[in-house]
């Protein structure tokens, strides 16, 4: 219950603090100028090795398959694999795979991750509610959401509709368990406070709890799209006549290795940029969360 | 009678099944426009009481009158809770502005309010800061702006200077004086400092080892306007050993509880 102890406490005025950064000259100012260089030389280092490794690597593969130490029938060099993309694309083929995934894929990230926060925010509201239903839909959420696919083609057929409820389920359970638990585990004592300085009811909800809970609903946005992603490429695998899935499945089955390079790549480069993007929103959304100085 | 608590007792469920008496059998009465300065030993229960005296927390037993709506300004009452209980998603301006915009004050008015009271509280400058950015002290300023800032016809602070470094202390304790005689709010204050208790309080509480009942109530009959000179008086230093004596039992005595 006690805050921090002793004298964490800033000088007499606080007025001096802010100032330092803008007005600092001299000696103060070198060595902040040099704090700055050091950081961005590290930010630039950091960036440097992210990007060499996977090219390096890249670079290895080809030479590997060019000096035949690895088989290039299966190992496909990624020159040859570059070509293939490239006919893929002029033949339209790949962009239009790619729509379908991303279509099915964010259709149901949207309707899954809406209705997961509703019900995740309720559920750790409502107590009855959530005696009801929280160990039901942790059981469910246990099942692979994969496994519901062929219950789901019996009822609603071979269309579009199976395929987006598979990555409406695992986004739902994902985010309901996320918003629920951001609820749940509140920090009572900044409840306290807002109802202390008049915040009740919906007030209470749309300035404090729902503030706080967004950190947690984030993680949940960031871990359920990678794991849409997989879904979908299963479900696209098994049930559909297009998408990247399959793309990779059908390349595997004509025994076309470089085409089933470039849908696995794709889907990778899909993963990466999509988090990207999350986390970038949740950058621009949640600033006090990375202002943190310790 | 601003508020008023009879025979409140407090008893909380522990994690093993068990329970822990917190309050047992609190009188107090606080007249308005009064200074009530609350002493006791750590654990006695001074926060639990703060917050049913505010109308936060529920008794077991025993009435509280006096607690009616908590609304910052529809209920005029405003809190300095001690371990500051910032939003630490909205920056030093709009913590502070938080009681204002809750009461429907407009942007505005609410901006320039909250400027002008950190300014008193010495963060001008720091508008755009998050509270997690801010050492321990700048936090505890904060929560003072926030709560004086909705100009509450009652306030509660729970040890609103504990970590506050003694030179900025003295200097708000001044602050505060000053305030105070010129507003004549109620004011109920948790301290651990005997001195701040005097020098701020028209009566000190002392409370006993848990579980924490009335122990001594004293009145302190300085003359106003007060100032860190008053520290210096015989008078002061009489309520002090008086203060020091009957805390001095109850803190060796929490001591042994725990
Ligand atoms: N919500 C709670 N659940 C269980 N026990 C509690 C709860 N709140 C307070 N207590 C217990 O009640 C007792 C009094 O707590 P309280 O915070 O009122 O003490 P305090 O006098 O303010 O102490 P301090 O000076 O250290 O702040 C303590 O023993 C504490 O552990
Ligand atoms: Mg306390």
């Amino acid at each position: 219950m006690s805050g921090p102890a002793g004298t964490l406490a800033a000088g007499a005025a606080g007025t001096g603090e802010a100032g330092v950064a803008g007005v600092a000259g001299g000696e103060l100012g070198a060595a902040l100028g040099r704090l700055r260089r050091r950081q961005r030389r590290r930010r630039r280092t950091d960036l440097a090795l992210s990007i060499a490794t996977p090219v390096a690597l890249v670079g290895l593969w080809q030479l590997a398959a060019d000096q035949h130490w690895v088989d290039p029938r299966i190992f496909t060099p990624p020159s040859q694999i570059a070509v293939a993309a490239g006919q893929l694309i002029s033949a339209g083929t790949l962009p239009s795979d790619l729509g379908y995934t991303l279509a099915r894929l964010l259709v149901g990230y949207a309707i899954g991750a809406a209705a997961g926060v509703v019900v995740g925010l309720l559920l750790g509201l409502v107590r009855p509610l959530r005696a009801a239903l929280s160990p039901l839909f942790t059981a469910l959420y246990a099942v692979p959401q994969i496994a519901l696919l062929p219950l789901l083609l019996v009822i609603f057929g071979i269309g579009e509709t199976p395929k987006v409820l598979t990555v409406v389920a695992v986004t739902f359970f994902v985010l309901e368990i996320n918003a629920l638990a951001a609820v749940r585990n509140f920090d009572p004592r900044l409840l306290e406070a807002g109802r202390a300085y008049g915040a009740n009811g919906r007030k209470l909800f749309r300035h404090v709890l729902l503030p706080g809970a967004l950190p947690q609903i984030f993680t949940g946005l960031r871990v359920s799209i990678a794991l849409g992603l997989v879904v979908i490429t299963a479900t696209e695998f098994v049930a559909s006549n297009n998408g990247l899935g399959f793309l990779v499945w059908n390349s595997w089955q004509l025994f076309q290795p470089d085409q089933m390079y470039v849908g696995l790549v794709t889907i990778a480069v899909v993963g990466v940029l999509l988090t990207a993007v999350i986390t970038l929103v949740e950058r621009l959304a949640l600033p006090w969360l990375h202002h943190r100085h310790r | 009678m601003e508020l008023a608590a009879a025979g409140v007792s407090k008893a909380f469920v522990t994690k093993g099944g068990g329970h822990l008496v917190a309050l047992a059998g609190i009188d107090l009465e606080v007249r308005s426009g009064t200074f009530v300065s609350l002493l006791g030993p750590s654990g006695c229960g001074k926060s639990t009481l703060l917050r049913i005296l505010g109308g936060l927390e529920q008794a077991s037993t025993g009435t509280v009158a006096g607690t009616g709506a908590t609304g910052a300004t529809g209920g005029r009452r405003a809190f300095v809770f001690q371990d500051y209980s910032l939003f630490p998603w909205l920056n030093v301006l709009d913590n502070v502005a938080f009681g204002l915009r809750m009461d429907g004050v407009g942007r505005q008015e609410r901006t320039d309010r909250a400027r002008a009271w950190l300014a008193r509280v010495g963060l001008a400058g720091f508008e755009s800061a998050y509270p997690e950015q801010l050492s321990g002290g700048m936090r505890q300023r904060l929560s003072l702006a926030r709560a004086f800032v909705t100009e509450p016809d009652v306030l509660f602070m729970d040890e609103p200077m504990g970590a506050v470094d003694p030179q900025t202390r003295l200097l708000l304790q001044e602050d505060l004086i000053r305030i105070w005689e010129e507003t004549r709010k109620t004011v109920l204050l948790v301290t651990h400092s005997i001195e701040e208790a005097i020098l701020l309080g028209d009566r000190v509480v002392v409370m006993t080892a848990r579980p924490g009942r009335v122990k001594l109530d004293l009145p302190v009959e300085l003359d106003r306007p007060r100032t860190l000179a008053t520290s210096a008086t015989p008078a002061f230093s009489e309520l002090r050993s008086l203060l020091w004596d009957a805390l001095r039992d109850e803190v060796e005595r929490s001591m042994d509880l725990s």
